[in-house]
């Protein structure tokens, strides 16, 4: 399974005709999603089984959406009124994804830690978790807004992953992953044949290239010191209300992280019997932090936003050793502001003058 | 095991403690075994939950006792509650207060309105542990008279063997020929032995704040006070993500603070 499996290493090849047959196995036994061209970009859809729409490779970045939200449900019900149906309900079906690339799976590795591994199961995320195939790709068309390069990510997958796959000529490598990766392999063993040498120089070629144009395109945000110390020299100053200016509290760069995870409780019945929900919380939103009687520790935005930096950046690798950013770039494509994380974490450095430290205070 | 479950607490009684505030007696299906200064969630079904540190003795698990002020959506309709009502109970969670610092010293309490709740809790567990502490010293304020809560008790706690406690209202009232003045005046002439003093204090935020600063004024270390910041915290477990003061949750890493913590943190007190 996913994050957590066991590397089984084996590196095999399929052609074209296999993975349709793969992919269309797997819609018929499971909700398949998968990467659709729209107007927009590449956006997340379920495909019905029979349908034609599975055509891959698809060549692109990330989706538009996050996957987070297949695991991580923007409303859940997370408890019900009488503990012996608590359970009740939360039997979600099969899923397999297609085409999730590295900055996801990252995404989700986070997610697990949070949500599943440690002092908390959030009860709807690990009922589904346990029940996902993923069948990840190698980044082939990074968009510009991506810098997983910046925090120490690579374009293709490395762990997190059922199956991969790298296009070649004539097909794909396919990296197993986990025993539930293998298992698919051996429900389709005609399909797959061990991969050349050839092939696996000519993936390995292919994302050097990637890896080196999402370097290039992000060599001007790159930052001398870590971020979190950018950050934290900064708590006290000015910055925050320049950088923040086109801010417009909308909430979209948190509802398109693949790491963000605040969520609020709300009980409510709505056919009588008393449900607990679990709604995505937004914390640039103002009400996020506010207290019973209405006091808010972080009133302004220019609070907020930087809370939102301090969260990812600076608190979360102390509470759980990981950055809660993957570089994915999304946060800077849905951003109605034309905020750019990266620019923001840059002008933290660059713009930073020690004497309005003083002057705040 | 579902986190997000409550489990299920009768309304044993109500006890009117002030025109805001409502004491009530819960007894949940399960024993909830908690430290002074651990919070449990308190909830009614199919309207909401809200966090709430026990008033009642530690000693006792099989009914705890939650003191709430009527000041917004859950505690509006907690007040609407009668014994034999049921409610919704998860925890407790946080770390409650750190009771070893107080080994050999001279505690100094400072509560404010209904944050001499959570100190409720703590004051029985020292009482049980008059051995090894040193003195209690007890400073409240209240806005006015009739919202002094759990007056019944001042009596009691002042006769108690090395236990001080004064009251106080924040301005002159009819009938109140008490102390007047915010409960920092009770702080300007405290008689206690400092180098052997630590300091709790329970409030609203703007109390904490002056509260510390009169502290480190009489000569209190950072790391010798204790606040209890209590903020929106909903899921218990550091994870909801509303509650943090810098890097802490307060939900998981308090919601007692070391003033020496969080004390560079900016506006941490606001």
């Amino acid at each position: 399974m996913g994050v957590a499996g066991e590397q089984c290493g084996d590196v095999l090849f399929m052609e074209p005709g296999g993975l349709r047959d793969l992919l269309r196995g797997l819609a018929g036994e499971s909700a398949l999603l998968s990467p659709t061209r729209t107007e927009h970009g590449f956006d997340l859809i379920r495909v019905e089984p029979g349908e034609a729409a599975v055509d891959p490779p698809w060549n692109g970045a990330r989706t538009i959406p996050p996957l987070k939200g297949l695991w991580f449900r923007p409303a859940a019900v997370v408890a019900r009124s009488t503990p012996e149906t608590s359970g009740a309900g939360l039997d979600p079906a099969p899923i397999a994804v297609y085409g999730a690339r590295a900055c996801d799976l990252q995404g989700l590795a986070i997610l697990d830690r949070v949500l599943r591994d440690h002092v908390f199961r959030e009860p709807v995320y690990c009922a589904s978790r346990e029940r996902n195939l993923i069948i990840s790709g190698d980044c082939t068309e990074p968009a510009e807004s991506c810098f997983c390069t910046l925090l120490g990510g690579l374009p293709h997958p490395t762990a997190g992953f059922d199956l991969n796959l790298a296009p070649v000529s004539g097909g794909y490598v396919v990296e197993v992953g986990s025993a539930r990766g293998r298992a698919l392999v051996g429900q389709h063993t005609g399909r797959f044949a061990p991969a050349s040498s050839e092939q696996v120089e000519e993936r390995d070629r292919a994302r050097q290239q990637v890896e080196e144009r999402v370097r290039r395109q992000n060599e001007r945000f790159a930052t001398r010191e870590p971020f979190e110390r950018a950050i934290e020299k900064n708590l006290k100053t000015r910055i925050w209300g320049e950088v923040a200016a086109t801010c417009v509290e909308c909430g979209a760069c948190n509802l398109a992280c693949p790491t963000c995870h605040c969520f609020q409780l709300q009980d409510a019945a709505p056919s009588g019997a008393p449900l607990r929900f679990s709604l995505w919380d937004s914390c640039i939103s103002a009400g996020h932090a506010r207290m019973a009687g209405g006091g808010t520790p972080r009133l302004q935005l220019t609070e907020r936003f930087k809370n939102h930096y301090y969260h990812k950046f600076v608190s979360f690798p102390r509470n759980w050793g990981v950055t809660a950013c993957t570089g994915c770039g999304r946060c800077i494509d849905v951003c109605p502001g034309r905020i750019d994380k990266r620019s923001v974490l840059l002008q933290l450095e660059t713009r930073w003058i020690p004497s309005e430290v003083a002057e705040v205070e | 095991m579902n986190d997000l479950q409550p489990m299920r607490a009768r309304v044993e009684d109500v006890q009117v403690e002030t025109p805001t505030i409502r004491t009530f007696v819960l007894r949940p299906e399960r024993p909830v075994p908690f430290r002074a200064g651990q919070f449990v969630q308190l909830g009614i079904p199919g309207i909401g939950e809200a966090p709430f540190t026990p008033s009642s003795s530690p000693a006792v698990a099989e009914r705890l006792e939650t003191t709430v002020l009527r000041t917004g959506f859950v505690t509006n309709a907690l007040h609407a509650l009668e014994p034999g009502a049921e409610v919704g109970l998860r925890g407790p969670f946080g770390k409650g207060y750190p009771i070893d610092h107080f080994r050999d010293r001279e505690v100094l309490v400072v509560g404010g309105g209904v944050g001499l709740a959570p100190l409720r809790a703590l004051l029985y567990h020292l009482f049980s542990a008059m051995h090894w502490v040193r003195r209690v010293v007890i400073r409240y304020g209240a806005r006015n008279p009739a919202e002094l809560c759990f007056r019944r008790q001042y009596a009691e706690w002042a006769a108690l063997e090395r236990v001080d406690f004064l009251e106080t209202i924040d301005r002159p009232a009819a009938g109140w020929n008490g102390r007047v003045g915010l409960v920092t005046t009770l702080l300007d002439d405290l008689d206690i032995d400092i180098p052997n003093a630590c300091a709790v204090s329970c409030g609203p935020e703007v109390m904490l704040k002056f509260v510390t600063y009169k502290l480190l004024d009489i000569g209190l270390p950072p790391e010798r006070i204790f606040l209890s910041m209590n903020r929106n915290m909903s899921c218990g477990m550091g994870i909801c993500g509303r509650c943090n003061v810098g890097p802490f949750f307060l939900c998981k890493d308090g919601p007692d603070m070391c003033y020496a913590d969080i004390k560079d943190i900016p506006y941490a007190l606001g």
